[in-house]
């Protein structure tokens, strides 16, 4: 599994009776953009928590770059970066106090620190307001914030929960254009997003979770292959995303139902 | 569309957010993690409610007294208490908030008089109101008991006196709510503050110096106390005791034009609440600016620590120098004991008294301890959606613990460094025994306490928002174990003390105290590891709590 950035064996998440993630088993290969889909609830979140730490798998395994996260977690930590539901800030220090803080986090020098924190601020457009407290900031602003603070260690993977909601179409493209020089460069990227479209211009790759169990993986030509039947056709990933997912019994029965709102 | 929503009255409004407060408290509790809560819930709602309770028979004593006896007038002493109590202790003690907001209901269709009301009746429901309630009440009784015929008029009064009281709650508590959420204004506020508490350093003095010419002084400004709601409540009754039915009726018009002004005050208050005011904090003043500057300069000054240590170090620092009411209260403590030792009775007290330094000294640091203590129990209160970085960050946990215990013991060490300072200058040193055993039972409470407290806040997080006050709760259970910790380690120490004038042997006390302090620094370095492992099986429960 060494060549595998990530890599899960039955993973399960059970919350009580409710199973959240149900024996999956992910395969990343390095450098992969990975496209993590799957309606509501369907356990997209808390697989990202169990891949970065946040939340213990009730069973399984999970290999991040080779390490064991059971037994070499620190290790695993500090090669990947999150952005994570809630984006995790501490909204009582400004966006540079914030990057300071998670770069010594990381353990980088306090030179290297600073340095990386003006570079990453004056990507993200960021730097015109030092004085503001990321509370004042606005919800693009934050997302920008909590990309800069995943990246800031250089890390080999990076996580992403839903990066581009809210961001502005400006911010969204400079994100989307240092996401793809970063897979360039060999770093695995696995987000999580609704927005199919940004997902098919953006990932060679996706996942699709439905109700906790992953019923597709590959990347996007073989899931269209395999919906379709034959390669290069023009079905769109919003199709393949829909057929899939239907094809999972979410297709509620057509009938006539909110009478009252039409 | 078929149809519209329909307007819904006023009381149903307030029946539906009661409603919907029961159903968020049932709810909470149901869940497995939260019972616990239901205890702390429990012990803090009995001995609130024997506290309120022993108050009313109090009150009820009291009110029967002064009305037998004649002294009707003197029913104003009881309402300046209930007055005190109604509109301090909601500033003192947030934890006892509601914890609803009630300007959530603002998206619903309702109407601004609508949510006036429901912002007063939120206001009565509060446990300060309600215990002031309680005691209005049970003044009436005993009012009732020794003079039925004055029960009409007091009933009167007393409506007037809630009415007063809540619309005065409600809008200093808002002002509050609004002046502290600006950094600018919340910074302005407690330079104030600590302004005033300097400033009270020379009231004594001056009191001593001047204490002939300013005691006719305050005797002619006291009579201007009558024209408050509370003397006015008990003039008032006095009047119609008396006959005096214009005095009753300028009385009643007095309390009443109070109430009315702060009701109108309040109106304009919550007219902008309505119109959607957005409470935000201003920019960061000069001085942060220069510090981050500065540390962009590439100068380190915590670079003996471990980064990760020292980040938290910063961080925890500047959290808290941006969180006015939690500064507040670290600067309560070394206010209130300046106020007690720069009076100058205090010295002739412990003098006629005989009560010696020897006694005052632990019990002045004991108190700091005390109060300074007690945020360590739910310390990652204010950390919100941020906590995450703790646990996606390449960091065992105890370099969290010792970024936060550190800042929290310097917090201590300094302020107990003013106050010994201020003791040893004012009231004079004590015996080098009973100084050297209280510093090493500092140690030992201090360290004690630490590894308890951060199992605690481990165990019961409770997320509190920065610059409000009111809707802010600490856990009821983080409360107990506090409690629970300081009287074990007090009680060691009152015992260590008695054992030393027991013995006669004035160093027992120093040399047990640096043994215990050694045991409890050696106990608090083995837990950080047990600790850290403790954070990673609660660390769902924690960023569930802290995330919402």
């Amino acid at each position: 599994m060494t060549d595998l950035a990530i890599a899960t064996e039955k993973l399960t998440r059970r919350f009580g009776a409710l199973t959240a993630v149900d024996n999956i088993d992910l395969r990343v290969t390095a450098g992969q953009f990975f496209g993590f889909l799957g309606p509501n609830g369907a356990g997209k979140s808390t697989t990202i928590k169990m891949l970065t730490g946040l939340l213990a798998p009730s069973s399984g395994r999970m290999q991040l770059l080779g390490l064991d996260f059971s037994t070499q977690s620190m290790e695993v930590k500090r090669q990947i970066g999150v952005v994570p539901e809630g984006m995790g800030l501490f909204e009582r220090l400004t966006g540079a106090e914030y990057l300071n803080f998670v770069g010594r986090m990381y353990g980088l020098n306090h030179s290297t620190t600073q340095q990386r924190t003006r570079e990453l601020l004056e990507f993200m457009q960021l730097a015109d307001r030092p004085k503001s407290m990321i509370a004042d900031y606005s919800h693009g602003m934050k997302k920008k914030l909590a990309l800069a603070a995943a990246v800031i260690h250089a890390p080999r993977i990076l996580f992403l929960d839903e990066p581009f909601e809210g961001v502005d179409a400006l911010a969204a493209g400079a994100l989307k254009a240092l996401l793809a020089r970063m897979t360039a460069r060999g770093v695995t990227i696995f987000i999580t997003s609704h927005v199919l479209e940004i997902v098919e211009r953006l990932c060679s790759h996706v996942g699709i979770i439905h109700q906790g169990r992953l019923v597709a993986q590959g990347s996007i030509e073989e899931l269209r292959a395999g919906i379709t039947g034959e390669e290069g056709s023009k079905t769109t990933l919003e199709q393949i995303f829909l057929s899939i997912v239907r094809h999972s019994g979410a297709e509620r029965a057509q009938i006539e139902e909110l009478s009252w709102l039409t | 569309m078929a149809d519209l929503a329909q307007q819904v009255g006023i009381p149903r409004q307030i029946l539906l957010i009661a409603g919907l407060r029961w159903r968020m408290l049932h709810n909470y509790l149901r869940r497995k993690q939260n019972r616990l809560d239901l205890i702390g819930l429990l012990i803090v709602g009995l001995v609130a409610g024997a506290f309120v309770i022993g108050v009313c028979f109090a009150l009820f004593r009291g009110a029967y007294d002064f009305v037998s006896s004649g002294k009707v007038t003197w029913l104003s002493l009881l309402f300046w208490g209930i007055f005190l109590w109604w509109q301090l202790l909601p500033i003192m003690v947030a934890g006892f908030g509601a914890s609803f907001d009630f300007r959530e209901v603002r998206r619903f269709p309702l109407s601004f008089a609508g949510f006036y009301i429901i912002g007063l009746a939120y206001g009565l429901a509060d446990f300060t109101g309600v215990a002031a309630v309680c005691w209005i009440i049970a003044v009436a009784f005993g009012v009732a008991a020794a003079s039925a015929a004055l029960l009409p008029v007091l009933l009167l009064m007393a409506v007037l006196f809630i009415a007063f009281n809540v619309a005065l709650e409600r809008l200093v508590g808002s002002w509050m709510e609004r002046l502290l959420a600006g950094r600018r204004t919340r910074e302005l506020f407690f330079a104030g503050f600590i302004l005033v508490m300097v400033l009270l350093q020379f009231l004594g003095p001056l009191l001593n110096r001047y204490e002939n010419s300013a005691e006719p002084w305050l005797m002619r400004a006291l009579p201007y106390l009558s024209y408050f709601p509370a003397s006015l409540v008990g003039k008032g009754i006095g009047a119609v005791a008396a006959g005096n039915s214009s005095a009753f009726a300028v009385a009643a018009a007095g309390i009443a034009g109070y109430a009315a002004l702060f009701g109108l005050l309040l109106w304009m208050r919550f007219a902008a609440q309505y119109r959607g005011e957005e409470l935000s904090e201003t920019p960061m003043p000069a001085k942060i600016a220069r510090n981050a500057e500065g540390a962009a300069t590439g100068v380190d000054g915590l670079s003996l620590l471990s980064p990760r240590v020292a980040a938290v170090i910063r961080k925890e620092a500047r959290y808290l120098l941006r969180n006015g009411f939690a500064a507040m209260l670290l600067l309560l403590p070394p206010g209130l004991v300046f106020t007690l030792i720069s009076q100058s009775s205090l010295v002739h007290f412990m003098g006629t008294k005989g009560i010696s330094p020897e006694l005052f000294f632990p019990g002045l640091v004991a108190y700091i301890v005390l109060i300074l203590m007690t945020p360590a129990y739910n310390s990652f209160a204010y950390e919100s959606a941020g906590v995450q970085t703790y646990f996606t960050a390449p960091l065992r946990f105890r370099d969290v613990f010792l970024g936060k215990n550190f800042v929290q013991v310097c917090l201590i060490a300094i302020e107990l460094a003013l106050c010994i300072a201020a003791f040893c200058y004012r009231v004079g040193a004590p015996p080098a025994p009973i100084f050297l055993a209280t510093l090493a039972a500092v140690v030992f409470t201090v360290v004690g306490q630490l590894s308890i407290a951060n199992w605690s806040s481990l165990s019961f997080p409770r997320k509190l928002e920065f610059g409000k006050i009111h809707g802010q709760r600490q856990s009821r259970m983080a409360v107990l174990i506090a409690f629970a910790a300081q009287i074990l380690l007090f009680a060691i120490s009152s015992l260590v003390l008695g054992l030393g004038r027991w013995t006669g042997d004035r160093w027992l006390p120093a040399k047990a105290f640096m043994l215990l302090a050694a045991a409890a620094m050696g106990g608090y370095f083995a837990s950080l590891d047990a600790l850290t492992s403790y954070a990673e099986k609660k660390k769902e429960k924690l960023i569930e709590a802290l995330c919402r």
